[in-house]
């Protein structure tokens, strides 16, 4: 494979985390925050916290299917 | 996840028997032996040893079924060229002169393989295990129908009630639907979880690793979906749904964006299904990679594939309950409340 490709694959899969990271750090802080609030609830956030860094992950791994396709 | 996939790994010799490979990196080598390892086998191996083969069964000019891919090869019908399956003559592949491959040769293909490959075997394997667990509920309700439930019947129920009160009665809300479709739900969820574990075990492979596979259940979802809703509502009310309320002229754009919608949700779900089984496995993989050639130094390596491990099990779970819970909302959305007053 070229240079440029390979240059390629190692940004995409940056940007990819970037993204995965910080949409699940800012979900697990407002988790917490509410958590702190209020401690009587948190056994409900934490299973909406799973399920939706669940979804935002599986979003991120979207990209990288399409990268392992573009690796040939 | 065993020993033998550690040999697997350092055994040079194994390393450089592909035939597919023509440079000599050990690296590159490596890299193509995880995928591979990943992927389908046209023979049952555990532990990566072959056990033995797997049926081959082709519809070509009618049914052909064969023991194995060295019977297929003796029958003289059909070579196994490339891991592809391909029409012989004589001993050689046989070559269509129409268009060019990437490699300069075109081969004539059986028109259908509905073989029997490792994937399936192992689904069938979930298949035999989930028979098992549910007879056996289903006999101890039998047998003690007014005592409370113990043992393997007790873990069935913490399982089933979970799937149909957190899962189906809160999304689908026509009681009489909901509890027809729970069956459903209750065996989708049981099938992709038995199915994520199994590869977790030493020995196993994933048969949600393969996209094929999570395309399937996902047509599943598709069908159960699309005609429940317009069991529930009639067609006239699914088309309505499709244009979504909108005046005139946008009501065509929401008719395209609701239809591509329909299509991709459940796509969307075999691709997430999909990635995240495979990812989490290549991600192991590439840590006993690292324990291995970093040697001495590669200790702290065991702690991280340690606790990879046990992420794998987390995710097991959570995607089989996504997948579930998901195709529910889908549903959901498409019925009426059956206490709504005016729509």
């Amino acid at each position: 494979m070229e240079g440029m490709g390979f240059l390629g694959i190692g940004l995409g899969i940056g940007l990819i985390i970037i993204g995965a990271g910080l949409g699940i750090g800012k979900l697990a802080a407002a988790a917490l925050e509410a958590s702190g609030r209020q401690p009587e609830a948190s056994g409900k956030l934490q299973t909406m916290m799973i399920i939706a860094a669940a979804l935002i992950e599986g979003a991120a791994l979207f990209g990288l299917v399409i990268l392992n396709g573009l690796n040939g | 996840m065993s020993k033998s996939e550690l040999e697997h790994l350092t055994d040079e010799s194994h390393v450089g028997q592909s035939d597919d490979h023509t440079e000599g990196h050990q690296s590159e080598n490596i890299v193509q032996q995880i995928i591979s390892d990943l992927g389908d086998h046209r023979d049952f191996t555990v532990f990566n040893k072959k056990l033995f083969e797997l049926p081959v069964i082709l519809v070509d000019d009618g049914l052909k079924i064969y023991s194995g891919v060295s019977d297929m090869e003796a029958s003289g019908e059909y070579l196994y060229h490339h891991h592809k399956i391909v029409k012989a003559e004589n001993g050689e592949p046989l070559e269509l002169h129409h268009e060019t491959d990437a490699d300069g040769h075109h081969y004539a293909t059986p028109a259908l393989d509905l073989s029997i490959t490792n994937f399936v075997a192992f689904q069938m394997i979930s298949a035999i295990i989930m028979i098992f667990l549910f007879s056996r509920a289903r006999a101890a309700y039998k047998k003690r129908p007014t005592k409370a439930p113990r043992g393997l019947q007790n873990l069935m129920e913490v399982f089933i009630l979970f799937v149909r009160d957190e899962i189906v009665r809160p999304n689908i809300p026509v009681r009489k639907l909901a509890n027809s479709l729970t069956p459903y739900f209750i065996t989708i969820f049981f099938f992709i979880y038995i199915m994520n574990m199994i590869g977790l075990l030493p020995g196993g492979h994933t048969p949600t690793g393969s996209l094929s596979i999570t395309l399937g259940l996902a047509m599943t979802a598709f069908i159960v979906i699309i005609f429940y809703q317009i069991k529930q509502e009639g067609l006239g009310g699914f088309i309505s749904h499709l244009f979504a309320g909108a005046p005139f002229p946008v009501n065509i754009l929401m008719l395209v964006i609701e239809g591509a919608g329909l299509l991709i949700k459940p796509a969307v779900l075999a691709i997430r299904l999909f990635a995240n089984m495979s990812a989490g496995h290549v991600v192991l993989f590439s840590f006993i990679g690292l324990i291995l050639a970093g040697g001495a130094a590669g200790t702290p390596f065991s702690i991280m594939a340690l606790f990879v491990y046990v992420l794998e099990l987390l995710v097991a779970f959570i995607q089989a309950y996504i997948f579930t819970m998901l195709t529910a909302i889908f549903l959901g959305i498409g019925l009426h409340d059956e206490n709504e007053l005016a729509h």
